[in-house]
């Protein structure tokens, strides 16, 4: 599969860009518009970027089917951990993590985690989704 | 035959909503149920108790934290499904 060489290297400046922008929006949801879902929608899009200009192998080689699902296991694993602990805490009156500077990225307490690891379910579903159905065998 | 049947249970379906309609309270108006005490409250109290300058983020994963927990395991099953139904 040969593609244009003009689209691998602008590919090459746009991928790390979008990836750039897809984690500050992850980072900086507690404190500007944006958040796990829109974060995660944007990391998966370069993902999807990737795949079209390089084709599949790099990205599986990169990126595999195993990787991307522990990712996302792990991930809600961590959630419903994390979560979990914080219904459970008022009740059982278990200590609070501290909710640190308005304003400041490590503030907020369990929110910034959480966001994290919504992203991360939501880039890997979206490329998942994406390199299945590409196939025309569907 | 099929024709028929079709319209009349669209123009009931659609009489059916459009009483449902025309029964919501009127745009705008001081009294209506949408103006309670609730989006007060999270206005004013969302960043303080959160510490999240993001009201959205701070209602979504603080308060409504288990509703974001099942939209993650929606998405989580929908991947599930799709690779064993396309055996990938």
């Amino acid at each position: 599969m040969n593609k244009d060489i003009i689209l691998k290297e602008v590919g090459k400046i746009i991928i790390p860009l979008v990836q750039l922008f897809g984690i500050y929006v992850i980072i900086n949801g507690h404190l500007s518009p944006g958040g796990g879902f829109s974060g995660g929608t944007v990391l998966g899009t370069s993902l999807i970027i990737m795949h079209l200009i390089y084709g599949e192998d790099l990205v599986r080689s990169i990126y595999s089917r195993k990787k991307l699902l522990v990712g996302i296991s792990s991930s809600l694993i961590f959630y419903t951990i994390i979560k979990g602990y914080s219904f459970l805490s008022y009740e059982l009156e278990l200590p609070h993590p501290p909710l640190g500077n308005f304003g400041s990225i490590l503030s907020a307490g369990f929110i910034l985690p959480l966001n994290i690891a919504v992203g991360i379910v939501v880039a890997c579903v979206f490329y998942i989704i994406f390199s299945i159905f590409i196939k025309d065998e569907v | 035959m099929r024709k028929i049947s079709a319209s009349l249970i669209t123009i009931i379906l659609i009489s059916i909503l459009l009483i449902g309609v025309s029964d919501l309270p009127e745009f705008g108006k001081e009294n209506n149920p949408s103006n309670n005490i609730l989006s007060k409250t999270y206005i004013e109290n969302t960043s303080k108790e959160t510490g999240a300058a993001n009201i959205v983020t701070g209602i979504i994963l603080d308060y409504r934290a288990l509703d974001t927990l099942m939209e993650a395991t929606v998405l989580f099953s929908g991947v599930t499904v799709i690779i064993l139904l396309f055996k990938v």
